[in-house]
């Protein structure tokens, strides 16, 4: 589950998903917190993992570390949200 | 038109755009990836600003594009010594840079009239993007090279360069909303140069050529 009272954040992380890898906004607003992301989404390879991170370093005025990043924080859409989440909240 | 240039190193080839006359935008690119995607948008607002009257020229740099020398040959003096050598070439017109993201690293030794910039990206920041890209493609399961940066294999010298590689400092800068909390004014559009798949927007290319139009209005008055 997304932290209540961040939705703002999940916001965000979908925006940045649609921008970053070009997908229509009903395919992003479709996104649940099991929708599989990295290895499942096409559009989400290596070069745009890194610029997804740092769009989200930017929106969200946060600081990702790499150490920080392992396969289960892009797995899904709601681990990835937390993950923003708890940066954002630091 | 294609055109080309000749720099201390070579040859290179240069797309041409509009009347052989009054001010150009010579248009740096960023490197590696991320010119391949806004290479269309570039090229529709050199149009668009060719439509206006204004010329437009997007050269080849050494090491990127279409050139004969190869990415681990590539220097930052190269890269620079060649963009400078393309606006050389140009003769005796009010020169203006156009540079995208780390295109900014390649324009910054040319002698131009003006520089407009849009989201530059310093040499620090373009190899942490790579690194992550790197680190990204370990998750994936795959062990890549040591000198490979985001698929291109680049010397140590020309990483050392990059690692201390900041744009000039002069001229207007535009920054997208998402980027709003770096200096600069806002222009509305999309992160082309993030998408996976090259991709265009003729409605951000008008209003790119808009506001270098009206600057380079600015730089005439």
């Amino acid at each position: 589950m997304v932290p209540e009272g961040k939705p703002e954040i999940e916001t965000t992380v979908r925006a940045t998903l649609r921008d970053v890898l070009g997908l229509s906004a009903e395919r992003v607003d479709a996104f649940e917190p099991g929708t599989p992301l990295f290895g499942a989404l096409p559009e989400l390879d290596s070069m745009a993992v890194a610029g997804l991170l740092t769009e989200l370093e930017d929106r969200l005025g946060i600081l990702i570390e790499d150490d920080d990043i392992d396969g289960e924080t892009l797995e899904t859409f709601g681990s990835l949200t937390r993950f923003a989440s708890a940066k954002a909240l630091q | 038109m294609i055109a080309s240039y000749d720099w201390a190193g070579g040859t290179e080839a240069m797309l041409c755009f509009g009347p052989d006359t009054g001010p150009v935008v010579v248009a740096a690119l960023p490197l590696f990836e991320e010119a391949n995607r806004v290479r269309a948008l570039t090229v529709a607002v050199l149009r668009s600003l060719a439509a206006r009257g204004i010329a437009g020229a997007l050269p080849d740099v050494p090491g990127q594009g279409e050139s004969p020398i190869a990415t681990d040959a590539m220097t930052c003096e190269m890269l620079r010594g060649g963009f400078a050598a393309a606006c050389a070439s140009l003769g005796e017109r009010p020169i203006h840079v156009l540079s995208i993201r780390s295109g900014a690293l390649v324009e910054c030794e040319a002698q131009v009239q003006s520089r407009w910039r849009l989201a530059p990206q310093n040499g620090p920041d373009l190899l942490r993007d790579m690194d992550r890209v790197r680190r990204a493609s370990e998750l994936g399961g795959s062990r890549p090279d040591p000198l490979d940066h985001a698929g291109n294999h680049l010397s140590p010298a020309f990483v050392d360069g990059l690692q201390h590689a900041d744009g000039s400092a002069d001229g207007p800068v535009r920054n997208l909303w998402t980027n709003s909390a770096k200096p600069g004014a806002v222009i509305e559009g999309p992160a082309l140069w993030r998408r996976s798949e090259p991709d265009n927007d003729p409605a951000f290319a008008a209003r790119i050529a808009d506001d270098i139009s009206q600057w380079i209005a600015t730089c005439a008055a």
